[in-house]
């Protein structure tokens, strides 16, 4: 997840570097403010090993011409070139975002195969499934409710924070669909049934 | 002793030669200032563990007992007072909000002086005493949510059982009638709720799943720390 200069490689694989990318998109900045934009924003999701991780995924956004510095912002005794995003950066950030609906669907078809190795063990699966039920269960209980006075009209950080409880809710509320059909499945493969028909 | 109690209840529905199981072995207990929502899928039994619950309908094996007293001997007459139990479905057409809250208040024998005042107050509790001389027609489905609770809390009951509140609430609004019933269970109400959207789930003190007949859910002796908090916050922020 590290931020890399990875311009000859295939497609950028950091996030971090993707989620910096973002940041610029949003508006033209400079490393050090990068820095402390990415701590507000991406607190508790991604993390900066340092403010030098900033400048290390800046040159490699630059190389792959998905940044470019804002002319005139380089001047002064302590310069701070402000970068903003090209063409490119933008049209590869939407690509990536899109993007993102493949990368839910191998996560989550990764669980279901790292699960399927108790397919001989049907208990032990079924075990698992409750927990995993319930971690779901205090994952929704969990999503603060909002107050929305004041907050529904206008962008901003709380309707960032908002859409982003609103998306794990309802994620949350198939995968606790997803289970009911699993565990009917598992308890017909060795005769548990559910309730006595 | 917890407030709601159910022992080992199950329910069997008849369809032709069938049968079917709707609750198979539930056990449930509840307590004053908790808000409980059973999640489940279309069709899994929530509204009947809720009329259950609420002595509406009395279950084919097990106990359901409130405040001590098993439901099925003491009748209707816990309903209203003790348990309310709020209708998903109003009347709709041209009757008075006010009125929709006034007329069992009138029916309990209360003045109609008292019975107005009341049902004002009561109004005012859940956010729509602005739609109090609204035709029932002119409410959307969140204030129409608010105004069934409206309507159940005029009795000042000790449980308020709620089926599916946010069932056709815009996305927008949900959190508010959420917040609602969070707020009725910091008063101390014990609150009943079940839903099919994950996203009523919020703000919950406990959450269970029903599906299969079955209940599943984290124990209650787990929770008995989170309501303490909740409850020692909620009782800060009022001081």
């Amino acid at each position: 997840m590290g931020a890399e200069r990875d311009a000859h490689a295939g497609p950028m694989q950091s996030q971090v570097n993707w989620a910096l990318l973002g940041l610029i998109v949003e508006r033209p900045s400079y490393a050090y403010e990068l820095a402390q934009r990415f701590e507000r924003t991406f607190e508790g999701v991604l993390t900066l090993s340092s403010v030098s991780h900033v400048y290390t995924a800046l040159a490699a956004l630059r190389d792959r011409a998905l940044i470019e510095e804002l002319p005139g912002t380089r001047h002064g005794r302590q310069p701070k070139p402000h970068y903003r995003a090209t063409a490119k950066g933008l049209e590869d950030y939407g690509q990536w975002l899109v993007g993102q609906v493949d990368e839910d669907l191998r996560r989550q078809q990764l669980f279901v195969l790292a699960l399927a190795r108790f397919i001989r063990d049907p208990h032990a699966a079924l075990a698992i499934l409750d927990r995993y039920e319930q971690a779901c269960l205090a994952a929704a209980r969990n999503t603060p409710l909002r107050s929305r006075d004041g907050e529904r009209t206008g962008g901003g950080p709380a309707l960032a924070v908002r859409l982003a409880d609103e998306e794990k809710r309802l994620a949350l509320g198939a995968k606790l669909a997803w289970v009911v059909y699993v565990r009917r499945e598992l308890s017909a493969s060795v005769g548990l049934g559910g309730a006595p028909q | 002793m917890s407030l709601l109690e159910l022992q080992g209840v199950a329910k069997r529905y008849r369809e032709g030669q069938l049968e079917r199981v709707v609750l198979h072995d539930v056990s449930l207990a509840i307590n004053r200032g908790e808000l409980t929502v059973v999640w489940g899928l279309r069709g899994c039994g929530r509204s009947t563990l809720l009329r259950i619950a609420a002595g509406i309908e009395l279950p084919d094996e097990g106990v359901v007992r409130f405040d001590g007293r098993d439901l099925a001997s003491c009748g209707d007459g816990v309903l209203g007072t003790g348990i309310g139990y709020c209708q998903k479905l109003l009347p709709s057409g041209s009757q008075l909000a006010l009125d929709l809250v006034m007329t069992p208040l009138l029916a309990s024998g209360l003045a109609s002086a008292q019975a107005r005042s009341r049902a004002r107050e009561s109004l005012e509790r859940v956010g729509v005493l602005g739609c109090a001389t609204m035709r029932l027609s002119a409410l959307d489905t969140s204030e129409t949510v608010r105004l069934a609770l409206a309507r159940v809390l005029a009795h000042e009951p000790q449980l308020v059982v709620v089926d599916d509140p946010v069932q056709g609430v815009e996305l927008l609004q949900r959190d508010d009638l959420l917040a609602l019933l969070r707020s009725l269970a910091d008063e101390g109400i014990a609150v009943l709720a079940s839903t099919v959207e994950s996203t009523a789930l919020s703000g919950a003190d406990r959450t269970l799943t029903l599906s299969e007949g079955q209940l599943r859910g984290p124990p209650l002796r787990e929770l008995a720390p989170v309501v303490a908090l909740r409850r020692a916050n909620a009782r800060s922020a009022g001081a």
